[in-house]
């Protein structure tokens, strides 16, 4: 239900990101990572991305997103790595467990709640580049 | 085209740093909190008034901070009992984020509590992703709500470190098995603490407080 602000979130942060430094050409895609903990509608965010760009020189880029895998850290035995999934299928139907994959204690998320933008994909003006 | 790397921002941080804010000041106290999440009706108000009332019996001194998207029901339950309280209105936003929580813990006495209970948002889906800065995540399902709730919102149910199954005396009613429910906790969350309750008549509620520390 919130991706409407988090692409709102994301839009901002890139504006100021490009502010001084404006890209030469225009942005077809925003290369976006998200942690599999979120829960995301990918269809509700590139929508959202959609609208709030109207208008502006982000107008007619697209989201492409990446799911990044949960990472965890145990407190108890040292393990760090991804996390273990259980289930099968598209992202809805892997659940991460959050207990160590070796000893079974609460483990830390390093990473899986993140959003972030990470590279644009730009075309040059007055061509198709390459 | 070209790609211009933009190296990595978390849009969400500013999150996680609020909440690390939060757990910093009230551990500073010496409270310690627990983010109560569950579906609309799950009984979490009544669960913590229950809790609140062994709490004060063993001598601690227990605060609440209300979350709903209107009105101010469960804040009013919580007076009525005595309990220090704040109510945040979330209007139309379906969690609490620990911005609102930082607020709202400026309007309770801090130097008066040991255990504070945030009841947030009827919501099984988006409050797992706002950490809010407490100490444990508990979520409450009804055997009401259906035997599939954990399969239905796996997600929540893979990050909370208690699950409180209430309303077991109307398991029967309503046919749900409450043991279908821990056991499919139990596969998404090893390490998680099931309890079956009742909040009204008291059962599960011993179990609940060792579960969380006490």
């Amino acid at each position: 239900m919130h991706e409407y602000s988090l692409a709102f979130s994301l839009f901002e942060a890139l504006r100021a990101r490009l502010a001084g430094d404006p890209p030469a050409g225009k942005v077809k895609l925003v290369h976006v990572r998200q942690g599999e903990l979120l829960s995301l509608s990918h269809e509700a965010l590139k929508e959202a991305w959609r609208i709030i760009t109207e208008g502006t020189e982000l107008s007619g880029s697209e989201l492409s997103i990446e799911l990044v895998p949960v990472r965890v850290r145990c407190p108890r035995c040292g393990f760090e790595g991804n996390a273990r999934y259980i289930g099968e299928g598209d992202r809805h139907f892997r659940i991460p467990v959050l207990s160590c994959p070796e000893c079974g204690a609460r483990v830390e998320v390093v990473e899986g709640r993140d959003l972030a933008i990470v590279a644009l994909t730009v075309e040059e003006e007055g061509g198709r580049g390459g | 085209m070209h790609e211009i790397n933009l190296g990595y921002e978390d849009i969400l941080r500013k999150q996680l740093e609020l909440a690390g804010k939060n757990y910093e000041l009230l551990s500073s106290r010496g409270i310690r909190a627990f983010n109560v999440m569950g579906a609309i009706g799950s009984g979490k108000t009544s669960l913590i008034l229950k809790l609140a009332e062994a709490l004060r019996e063993r001598g601690l001194r227990v605060g609440a901070i209300a979350g709903d998207v209107a009105g101010d029901d469960d804040y009013r339950r919580f007076i009525e009992a005595g309990i220090p309280a704040v109510n945040i209105n979330t209007r139309d936003q379906c969690h609490l984020d620990a911005h609102l929580v930082e607020h709202a813990l400026e309007g309770l006495p801090l130097d008066k509590l040991d255990v504070l209970f945030i009841e947030n948002v009827g919501n099984l889906v988006c409050p797992a992703d706002f950490p809010l800065g407490t100490e444990m995540e508990i979520v409450v399902v009804s055997v009401t709500e259906g035997e599939d709730m954990v399969r239905k919102h796996p997600k929540i149910f893979a990050q909370t470190d208690v699950l409180v199954v209430n309303k077991v005396d109307l398991a029967l009613t309503v046919g749900v098995d409450p043991k279908r429910i821990v056991a499919d906790y139990g596969k998404i969350n090893p390490h998680g603490k099931a309890i079956l309750a009742s909040a009204k008549s008291g059962r599960g509620i011993g179990e609940i407080l060792s579960a969380l520390g006490f």
